[in-house]
């Protein structure tokens, strides 16, 4: 190939970065050297298929809106056969997400709050009034990172064509930027690159993203639903990757036909003109973002009994799990899940449903143990409840 | 350049890459085939019957991360101060081909990213400061040896249509290919035919909306894809996309048997799980490996590779027909067009390794690079472009800050501790770990239980430093591979619960397994081996019965030498050994310490090792 043909091929992004580019105020000290861009070339999402149009794998689903709900349930893993409708599900959720108020234009998503607490941390800041800060709804995001993600796009780093044509700072946020108080999605996180699950880690624990490099110093809020998922048999988790999610979803293959062949419908009627499809759904679609909003606005009111409380220590305590993650996971989903059946008090019939779920993951792992986990959960917890009706 | 239609035999093949055209959305088509079966002719002559202008890219397959998804092109972006995107390899094939010549040798991380363009029709790049989405919606041929290893089942899961494997022994299959090999067809004939043929794929192209399936069709499909124990829900699309692109190809609107039976052969039958007649059992529907088999001579090779019918459709019978009804008459094409071990030659089937095949060449690398990321210049080594890519954007600054401090730098570049990039090989993601697990009679009488346990607590360490293990048992004739190399302690776990035990001991044939399993795991990057044997040592089982039942019986000394061959040959590969002697006191000869010194390994007495102990052995 000749050198025009080769450059010919070649796309510059220029053009595209530089008409996104919206100057935000820095924290006071880099204000001098550092500027903040908007994150570059903005993704067209092309259409997903519709989350309400997927046929069975309820747990999976479930466990998505519990975290819609409650976003500090921390998260879910979705592990199962292949080709069951782990990533299409997951990707259909931005559908159905409902609206968050940010301060306008805030390439961090963050709240009016957030925002006030963090501009004007600086020494000698001005005071920002909350009311002087104009804000916007936006949907939930939805970000996705993809396997060959490089730390310097997850975390952030200096934007190359600034510093390249005018020697300027700037600092380029990341995609833990962008998937500030939504969702972060790892297709196939089983396969995830150690360092970057390392940064994952990281920032989950803290909830805030840090990038020190000469002369650019940014904090910035993280916190985000992760939601994993894979196959376990190309891999396994690392264990303290495992421990950070909040629910397992379990999704095996649909093996009953009717099922299937309604998926089967589904699926070609979509291929044939999607646009029509979402049309036919999309009054299921806001059915659902509705219920959602309704649980989520329930969620304040829903209490909890400490005979509760007790019965899902009792249940952590025979499973023989450590720490308190287990007990803290069961109880925030067991009030999401009560808010989401429009209940305004948790009882252990919540707890019931979502116990696997919160829980699955937790057990000592075994490699010689022929019980599956679900099971015995289901049998701990049979016990803690019989315990639990013979003392009533 | 041999023309497609030139090619003689592979014809379900021809077929296969034909559906293809007719419908991309099929995904792709994988072929399995033997080395010199012109199975690489024929996906290269693929390009001749898809429309003029379609892209047609082929996968080296030592292919970095960077030219697979694309990044910053360093030259055209110092060059014009602008940073320069260049497209990756996924993304060049969009709306064309994507071709990879022995698919089983792909690095992971490649078939990973593969896999992850394919589930999104698009290469989402998010690398060294960009962010960009560059469509990549392409059909992936694949190609490949099963002898060189086998092919993620991930990836074959996005992939529509799997060629059943055949080997070429077929000394007629053979001669014709050669005939063809040396060209004595006329050019122009040659061009007439392709030009036919484009025509045909054209017409059913324009015709696939117009077929139209019945709703019991679709039932049958399904069925069938129970019970044959298919895992997961996708491949029911691509029966369905399948069959009516087959009914286009011959230019009917509606599907009839042929298509559904075709269907099966290239969608279903190279997933099975399981023969049809068997019960269902979830156990089983995960496996996606069944136990390998003896090979066996395919006389009905011939038959299987007669293109479909292209008769008139008995499309009224149809429509009476019960899904039931349908399922049964094609399980019933099943078992009679298809050879007795279906399992043997679908995916699942295992051969022998063949010195001087593809994999072989590749044996000598140590680990492939694939990509680089932040770290010291001690630590590793450096990665000249990628150091440089991410100094660039801070020289103007770097240059004023100095500048400012009066310092006067002669230095073209100013490269700081930051911005090293050391390469990353795929060597570096740990250590494969070979579990070879005596299952023979006399292993009943020597703790099985915490041989087991032993080796479960060895797996549950390998799950935590994220190595990689495969299970070997070997009992009666000859070692199986139960589970190939991976990083799953699930799977090692099921296949240990299951493990059937009695008959002889071939040793022999164990060391010779493992030594296979670890050459191909090699070509694939991993150079870290360690073989953890778990035996009392007492071969008893020539490597001959494997191929000859009557060989089942050596002199003592022949068993010896053919164990300590092979034990040196592995020492001298560099693979490390563990072996753990399961014996007990008042039985033992002294075999298992034998064994280890001429592995070069260490020797663990099991009943005072603990498991911790051999553990931490393996891994120091």
């Amino acid at each position: 190939m000749t050198q025009t043909a080769k450059a010919a091929k070649k796309t510059t992004s220029a053009k595209a970065s530089a008409a996104k580019e919206a100057k935000v105020k820095a924290t006071a000290e880099e204000k001098a050297v550092t500027e903040v861009k908007k994150p570059a070339a903005k993704k067209k999402s092309a259409l997903a298929f519709p989350f309400t149009a997927i046929v069975g794998q309820e747990e999976m689903k479930l466990s998505l809106i519990l975290n819609i709900i409650d976003p500090r349930i921390g998260g879910v893993l979705v592990m199962g056969h292949r080709g069951t409708g782990k990533s299409t599900t997951v990707r259909a959720l931005a559908e159905v997400l409902p609206l968050i108020p940010r301060v306008k234009g805030d390439i961090y998503n963050r709240t009016v709050e957030q925002y006030i607490e963090m501009e004007a941390a600086g020494k000698g800041a001005p005071a920002i009034k909350p009311e002087d800060v104009k804000t916007e709804m936006i949907p939930v995001p939805v970000v996705d990172l993809p396997l060959g993600a490089t730390e310097d796009r997850v975390c952030g780093t200096i934007d190359i064509e600034k510093a390249l044509t005018s020697g300027v700072k700037a600092f380029e946020p990341g995609l833990l930027a962008q998937s500030n108080r939504g969702f972060l999605y790892i297709d196939e996180v089983n396969l995830l690159d150690d360092h970057l699950v390392d940064v994952l880690l990281d920032v989950a624990a803290s909830g805030k993203n840090v990038v020190e490099r000469e002369g650019i110093s940014i904090r910035h809020p993280a916190r985000f639903v992760l939601v994993g998922s894979g196959n376990p048999e190309e891999g396994e988790l690392r264990p303290q990757l495992l421990d950070r999610f909040g629910l397992h979803a379990r999704i095996i293959t649909i093996n009953d036909v009717a099922k299937r062949v309604q998926i089967v419908k589904l699926r070609r009627e979509y291929d044939e003109d999607p646009e029509a499809f979402m049309k036919k759904v999309s009054r299921e679609q806001q059915k659902l973002q509705k219920k959602i909003v309704a649980a989520q606005q329930l969620l304040p009111q829903v209490t909890m009994d400490d005979a509760v409380l007790t019965d899902i220590a009792k249940l952590c305590m025979n499973l023989g799990i450590d720490g308190h993650r287990g007990e803290l996971t069961i109880t925030r989903t067991a009030h999401a899940y009560a808010a989401w059946e429009g209940d305004k008090e948790v009882t252990m019939k919540h707890v019931r449903e979502i116990a696997g779920l919160c829980l699955r993951h937790r057990l000592r792992k075994d490699p010689l143990e022929t019980v599956d986990a679900g099971e015995k959960i289901d049998r701990e917890l049979a016990k803690v409840l019989g315990e639990a009706e013979a003392a009533a | 350049m041999i023309a497609f239609t030139d090619i003689v035999g592979m014809d379900l093949a021809k077929q296969a890459l034909m559906l293809l055209a007719v419908d991309p959305s099929l995904g792709g088509v994988v072929i399995p085939s033997t080395v010199g079966s012109g199975k690489s002719t024929l996906a290269r002559a693929f390009a001749d019957i898809l429309p003029e202008g379609t892209p047609f890219v082929e996968l080296p397959l030592n292919v970095t991360e960077d030219r697979l998804i694309g990044g910053v092109d360093l030259e055209a972006t110092l060059a014009s101060g602008q940073r320069v995107v260049q497209h990756g390899v996924l993304s060049k094939a969009h709306k064309g081909v994507l071709y990879v010549d022995s698919l089983s040798l792909l690095d992971s991380s490649a078939v990973s990213h593969i896999m992850d363009a394919m589930s999104r029709g698009a290469v989402i790049v998010e690398r060294e400061g960009l962010s960009e989405v560059h469509p990549a919606d392409f059909m992936l041929v694949g190609t490949y040896d099963p002898s060189d290893g086998e092919v993620r089942m991930g990836l074959l899961d996005r992939i529509g249509i799997i060629v059943p494997f055949t080997p070429v022994n077929d000394y007629r299959a053979r001669k014709q290919i050669v005939n063809i090999v040396m060209g004595t067809r006329d050019e122009e004939d040659t061009q007439d035919e392709l030009r036919m043929l484009r025509g045909l794929i054209d017409a059913a192209r324009e015709q696939l909306h117009k077929v139209s399936m019945t709703n019991e069709q679709i039932k049958g499909l399904i069925q069938t894809a129970i019970s044959l124990g298919v895992e997961g829900n996708r491949v029911d699309i691509f029966a369905i996309r399948a069959a009516i692109a087959n009914a286009a190809l011959s230019q009917r609107t509606e599907v009839d048997d042929e298509d559904l039976k075709l269907a099966m052969k290239l969608v279903l039958v190279p997933r099975a799980t399981r023969m049809p007649e068997r019960e269902p059992n979830p156990e089983e529907m995960a496996q996606d490996e069944p136990p390998p088999q003896e090979e066996q001579p395919q006389d009905e090779a011939e038959d299987q590779n007669a293109p479909p019918d292209e008769t008139d459709s008995n499309a009224e019978e149809e429509q009476e027909e019960t899904p039931d009804m349908i399922e049964e008459l094609m399980m019933d094409a099943v078992e009679t067009e298809l050879p007795d071990n279906i399992l043997n030659i679908s995916l699942a089937s295992k051969k022998k390794a063949k010195s001087g095949s593809r994999g072989e060449a590749l044996n000598n690398k140590r680990g492939r690079f694939v990509r680089s990321q932040p770290g010291e210049i001690k630590s590793g080594k450096v990665a000249l472009i990628p150091t440089l890519i991410s100094a660039a954007p801070w020289q103007a600054s770097r240059k004023a800050e100095q500048a400012k401090k009066g310092i006067k730098s002669t230095a073209a570049l100013i490269i700081g501790k930051e911005d090293v990039k050391i390469k990353r090989f795929r060597d570096k993601s740990g250590t494969l770990f070979i579990f070879m697990v005596d299952a023979s009679g006399s292993m009943a009488l020597n703790r099985m239980r915490q041989a087991k346990g032993a080796v479960a607590s060895l797996l549950q360490n390998a799950y935590v430093h994220r190595d990689q293990v495969s299970l070997i048992s070997f009992r009666g004739k000859q070692a199986q591979v139960l589970l190939p190399p991976s990083q799953s302690v699930d799977r090692a776990k099921r296949e240990l619960d299951v493990l059937p035990t009695g008959g002889g001991t071939p040793l022999a044939s164990a060391l010779l397994t493992g030594w296979e399993t670890a050459k191909q795991a090699r070509t694939k990057g991993i150079t870290q081996i360690m073989f953890v044997m778990i035996t009392d040592g007492r071969g008893n089982i020539p490597l001959g019965a494997a191929y000859d039942p009557n060989a089942t019986k050596a002199p003592k000394e022949e068993l010896e030498k053919e164990v300590e061959a092979l034990a040196l040959s592995i020492q001298a590969d560099g693979i490390a050994s563990i072996v753990v002697d399961t014996q007990m006191n008042y039985l033992s000869r002294g075999e298992a310490p034998k064994l280890a010194q001429k592995l070069g390994g260490r020797y663990f007495y099991l009943p005072n090792a603990k498991a911790e102990q051999i553990v931490e052995a393996a891994l120091s």
